[in-house]
């Protein structure tokens, strides 16, 4: 489990997001849910964590964990916890041109008695910006999706793939602070999956956006994340964070042929499943 | 080793042969289900015919099928007769789209408001509830009280009728759409006005479509029986009136009207619902 050493893989995390600044910071958030027994069952405990500037933070741990709990309170979708959560370097922009956070989700999202287009405008209606510029968003980000052609069409007529593309371009257009994505590939069968981990590099190439991604697939993770934080099995808290060694700019295939690669998704593997041992 | 039993496509079929076999199956199966769904009535009405014409049941109450239509035929080329049945047919019409649309339009918006906003949820739903199993042509003299003979508390009580089935659909609608939407669109702090109109009434609308669809149902068996009860005209009038003839033909004669004005209804609310929303599975 020491194989991989996060001194030695630090270095390989590009300098630049290492020394970013905090985009926003966890301070001891706890979460707690009155269960239908009348229980109170914790499922958060003391959840402290540094989301830098630019960085991809991928969440695993076992189901139950906690993962999506910490996903809706950044998602703005559950605001009583407890705890702290602080958004740096929001600037005039933030809420105003473009939004805090905004979710990619696990299941089909997008609306289906709308247009793709109208989809992601109607992402934008929160926002104080002017047609034109919301017009030129939608372009924008429809193309970068590579969904440009499907403009006028409805999802019912699109692929579960090509609905994903739909909710990520949504997400893109409000130019958020924050990108969260809760497992939005799981829905996915293993070939789209790839092509489309392949593309979500490539677009946050191209964004330089700042993501949380929530997901239970370790080689995902490993993929797609610059760090990986790995959480305890209920009441869940973060039990280590790891730097993933390879540059941002990737190929899915070849990382997957590295050495590191099976190394680190072995480690983490072995950590995840301590947990769920313990828990069963 | 020999082949013991061999399932599949024969030896040398090739997989075109198979596409064209499995073609040839879905054809005939629908041939059989359009063949099975038209034929069976007419057998019906064979035997009905039948039993009128040897006399097993009684020409005076169920005159046979053929019968009926040269009574239609003669209602129908005659100007007098013709012209008040398509007098009727009006009237009835007129109670019950007056009615339904009203109940409709009521119906939407207090569901809707219901769904969306739980003080008024939580004070009328109760009321909804409690009135909702009432058989509504039993308040149907308190309507005509209130609203007199005329066409006013017939065109009421369809309103009353239909309003419960579109207000229960819409409310349960909104209240039980696939939550995502309700996540997106909090996630996206899209106004409010927009997350009411744009995502949470329209996610509700195949539930509130069953409503309007149900409705209907609701509207005619309402109007038609306001029209036995207490009316001088309309389709329910001239069934009621030629039962109390004894001219059980013409009666016949009522009833096809009905059946064709609801199946027409039935049609154009198929028509109307793939309008709306084109994304819904249909079987």
């Amino acid at each position: 489990m020491n194989a991989v050493r996060s001194s030695s893989l630090a270095r390989a995390t590009p300098p630049a997001i290492q020394t970013a600044p905090d985009a926003l910071h966890l301070q001891d958030v706890k979460r707690s849910f009155i269960a239908a027994s009348g229980n109170v069952v914790q499922a958060l405990s003391g959840v402290t964590v540094s989301v830098r500037q630019g960085e991809v933070l991928a969440f695993i741990g076992p189901s139950g964990c906690g993962k999506s709990s910490i996903l809706r309170i950044l998602a703005g979708l559950d605001e009583h916890y407890d705890g702290r959560v602080d958004w740096h370097s929001g600037g005039r922009d933030a809420g105003q041109t473009r939004l805090l956070s905004a979710t990619v989700f696990q299941a089909d999202s997008t609306l289906p008695w709308m247009t793709i287009e109208n989809n992601i405008r109607l992402g934008l209606s929160g926002l104080k910006i002017d047609r034109s510029t919301a017009d030129e968003r939608v372009r924008r980000y429809l193309t970068l999706v590579g969904l440009s052609e499907f403009r006028t069409a409805y999802p019912h007529e699109l692929s579960g793939g090509m609905r994903q593309r739909v909710a990520i371009a949504r997400a893109l257009a409000a130019e958020p602070l924050l990108l969260l994505m809760d497992e939005p590939l799981s829905a996915l069968d293993a070939q789209t999956r790839i092509v489309m981990q392949q593309e979500l590099l490539r677009i946050w190439d191209e964004t330089r956006s700042t993501v949380v991604y929530v997901t239970h697939d370790i080689g995902e993770a490993i993929t797609l994340a610059d760090r990986i934080a790995v959480l305890h099995a209920r009441p869940g808290r973060i039990k280590e964070i790891k730097p993933v060694p390879f540059p941002r700019e990737r190929d899915v295939l070849d990382i997957r042929r590295t050495g590191a690669f099976g190394e680190m998704e072995a480690d983490l593997w072995q950590m995840v499943a301590e947990e769920v041992g313990q828990k069963l | 080793m020999s082949v013991i039993e061999s399932i599949g496509p024969a030896p040398g079929t090739t997989a075109n042969v198979a596409v064209n076999q499995v073609l040839r199956a879905k054809r005939r199966q629908a041939v059989q289900q359009v063949a099975l769904g038209v034929g069976f009535p007419l057998l019906l009405l064979a035997v009905w015919e039948s039993c009128a014409r040897t006399g097993v049941i009684d020409q005076r109450f169920f005159p046979s099928p053929s019968r009926i239509v040269a009574v239609a035929i003669d209602v129908v080329s005659s100007p007098t007769e013709a012209h008040l049945v398509v007098r009727d047919v009006l009237a009835t019409l007129g109670r019950a789209v007056w009615g339904y649309m009203l109940g409709a339009v009521l119906g939407v918006i207090v569901g809707a408001v219901m769904g969306l906003y739980r003080p008024i949820r939580d004070a009328i739903a109760p009321t909804i509830y409690a009135t909702f199993p009432t058989p509504k042509l039993a308040i149907f003299p308190l309507l005509i009280v209130i609203f007199g003979l005329g066409d006013a508390s017939k065109t009421a009580l369809v309103t009353f009728g239909v309003f419960f089935m579109v207000c229960i659909n819409t409310l349960s609608g909104v209240l039980y759409a696939n939550p995502i939407y309700r996540d997106f669109a909090r996630a996206f702090r899209l106004p409010l006005h927009v997350q009411w109109f744009r995502v949470i009434v329209p996610s509700a609308l195949p539930s509130i479509m069953a409503g309007l669809k149900l409705g209907i149902g609701q509207a005619f068996i309402l109007v038609v029986s306001a029209e036995f009860v207490s009316a001088n005209d309309g389709i329910g009038y001239y069934i009621w009136n030629s039962w109390q003839i004894l001219d059980i033909s013409r009666m016949f004669v009522g009833l096809l009207i009905v059946s064709m004005l609801g199946g027409a209804a039935v049609v154009l609310s198929n028509t109307v619902e793939r309008y709306l929303i084109p994304w819904a599975k249909r079987s």
